[in-house]
Parts: C-alpha cells; sequence; structure tokens
C-alpha cells in the first residue's frame, strides 16, 4: 500500500517534471527575462565623414507666444570650436526691437507672453529678419547646460514672441 | 627645338588644369555631404526610453535613420520601425488598428548610436513616427515623433 503510493507519486513526479520543463522553457523564450539584466551597447559611427562641417549639438522647435512663430533652433559647432545659433523654415511676426536671446527654459518669467520680471539670458543680437534662415554667434564660453531655450524676444515691449526648447542633438 | 619646348609646355599646363578639376571633382565626391532631413526625440512608452532619431539623406539619395544617446530596455524579438501616424501613445495595441508601418530591422542594441537603413521609396510625410516595437507582444517600447530639421 505504501509502496504503491510513493510509485504514484512519482510517476506523477516525472509527468510533472515532462510537462513543467517545456513550459518553464517556453516561458524563458518568450520574456527572456535575463534581458532586463544584459545590456546590449553598439556604436556605429554616423553614416557619413563630415567632420570638418560644423556639428549640431542641441536643437529643438520654436513655437509662438506673443506671436505666431514657428521653425528650428540649432546650436552648431564648427570644427574651429565657434558655436553658433542657426534659425532655419524660420517665420515670426516682423516688430520693432526684437531680439534673439539664449535664456534658461526653466525661467518662470518666460511662461507668460510678457515678461514681468528679469530674464536671466544671454544676448545674441537683434533679430536680422522675421522670416528665412540666419546664424548667430554665440560669445566664447556660454553654458549651453544652463541656457537652454532660443527665445525671440521683443525687448521694447517685454514680449516673448516665441521660444525653442533646446535638446541634445 | 623652339616649337617642342613650348608644345611641352603646353601639354604640361594642360597636364596641371586636368589634375587640378580631377582633384576637385575627387573632393566634392569625398565631400560626402548627407543631408539631415528630419530629427525628433524619443519618449518611452511601455518601457522608458530616450534619445534622438534623426533621418538623413546621403549623397547617393538613400535614406538612413540614426539613432543617437539612445537607450532603451533590453528585450526580446524588438523592432525598429516608422509608422504613418503623427505620433504612437502608451496603447499597447497600437499597430492592431492596421497602422502602416515600415521595417527597419532588428534592434541592434538597447544602447548607443545606431544606424538603419530605410528602404527606397518611403514617403516621409507619410510615416512620421519612429517606433521601438517588440513584435512578440506588439508593444511599443518608445515612439520619436519626427520633425523638419
Amino acid at each position: 500500500m505504501d509502496s504503491h503510493i510513493r510509485s504514484w507519486f512519482s510517476r506523477r513526479k516525472w509527468i510533472l517534471v515532462a510537462v513543467g520543463l517545456p513550459l518553464l522553457i517556453g516561458a524563458w523564450w518568450a520574456f527572456r527575462p535575463e534581458k532586463l539584466w544584459i545590456n546590449q551597447k553598439v556604436n556605429e559611427p554616423a553614416p557619413f565623414a563630415s567632420s570638418t562641417d560644423p556639428q549640431p549639438l542641441y536643437t529643438g522647435r520654436l513655437e509662438g507666444k506673443a506671436h505666431q512663430t514657428s521653425g528650428r533652433a540649432t546650436i552648431y559647432k564648427t570644427a574651429h570650436g565657434k558655436e553658433y545659433l542657426r534659425l532655419t523654415d524660420f517665420s515670426t511676426s516682423n516688430g520693432p526691437d526684437v531680439h534673439v536671446l539664449l535664456a534658461r527654459s526653466d525661467d518662470e518669467n518666460l511662461k507668460q507672453e510678457i515678461v514681468k520680471g528679469q530674464v536671466d539670458s544671454v544676448e545674441l543680437g537683434l533679430l536680422r529678419g522675421n522670416q528665412g534662415d540666419q546664424n548667430y554667434d554665440l560669445p566664447a564660453s556660454v553654458d549651453l547646460q544652463k541656457y537652454d531655450a532660443a527665445v525671440i524676444y521683443c525687448e521694447r515691449f517685454h514680449a516673448v514672441f516665441g521660444i525653442a526648447r533646446l535638446e541634445q542633438f | 627645338m623652339m616649337l617642342r619646348d613650348v608644345k611641352s609646355k603646353t601639354m604640361l599646363a594642360l597636364a596641371a588644369l586636368v589634375f587640378a578639376f580631377g582633384m576637385q571633382v575627387l573632393a566634392n565626391a569625398q565631400d560626402g555631404k548627407a543631408k539631415t532631413l528630419e530629427t525628433g526625440t524619443f519618449h518611452g512608452k511601455v518601457h522608458s526610453t530616450s534619445g534622438r532619431a534623426t533621418i538623413y539623406q546621403e549623397e547617393k539619395g538613400n535614406l538612413v535613420l540614426r539613432l543617437t544617446n539612445f537607450k532603451t530596455s533590453n528585450g526580446p524579438d524588438v523592432h525598429v520601425i516608422l509608422i504613418a501616424v503623427k505620433d504612437a501613445d502608451d496603447d499597447a495595441n497600437f499597430l492592431k488598428s492596421g497602422v502602416e508601418r515600415v521595417e527597419l530591422g532588428s534592434l541592434k542594441g538597447n544602447e548607443g548610436d545606431q544606424n538603419y537603413a530605410i528602404p527606397n521609396g518611403t514617403d516621409l510625410s507619410k510615416f512620421q513616427t519612429v517606433s521601438i516595437y517588440c513584435e512578440r507582444f506588439n508593444a511599443n517600447f518608445g515612439a520619436a515623433p519626427l520633425e523638419k530639421f
């Protein structure tokens, strides 16, 4: 009687193993849980060699605030180490005393259309045209981690025409 | 004697000209200027995913998708696809509603810079979003809506 039960148990055990093991392997194959810990790193070069061309460092889309503004703002670095901001597909409304600034994207003053306080910014110069591609030289040693937004700003009325949050290219 | 001298000088000048022209052509060919067409950043969906996706057009005209500063979670059967939507959200069934897609291949690595060839004739005005897509579970790991560079 005792041995009968034991043999039944061992048979049951083998069935469990025979069914369970493939199930486990199947589950492992489907989920590959070890991949949660194992990374697969790659580092392919850019599909072209253009080390002498200016390299884009940061880029972002302009969004309109007080006036409709659109286009892209990109910060490039030349082979000589000079940095400049380039506006492309750019369009904003014309206005008096409009400047291009670098500012901090988390600046509370820039959240409104009309700035009330003091904006912590780097001046890049007067806006050359309200439409078209244009470049603005950056002063040497601007902290681009800190000043991570390009702003089209009307000094006279403290109006933010448009702002682009710059993200790493 | 004089005539031969002039002739050889002319020949020399011509050879120099041809050489200079040849170098110019070669320099232009080696310039290898790839145009940046579109770019966008990833936002993580089912798994946290970050980095930038950029589409370049090489001089030969072929399109290349490049992922930079890229990071996602590793997983089984993960693919890079272009989908015909403006953006993709955290809908686990996001491809079941018959969204058109272009397959770019298996994800080469879950971290690091990597390039994928885009099939010729892909209409980028239609396929506006890159998705890191787990084929097996129909899950969108992350998506990058592309905008004109």
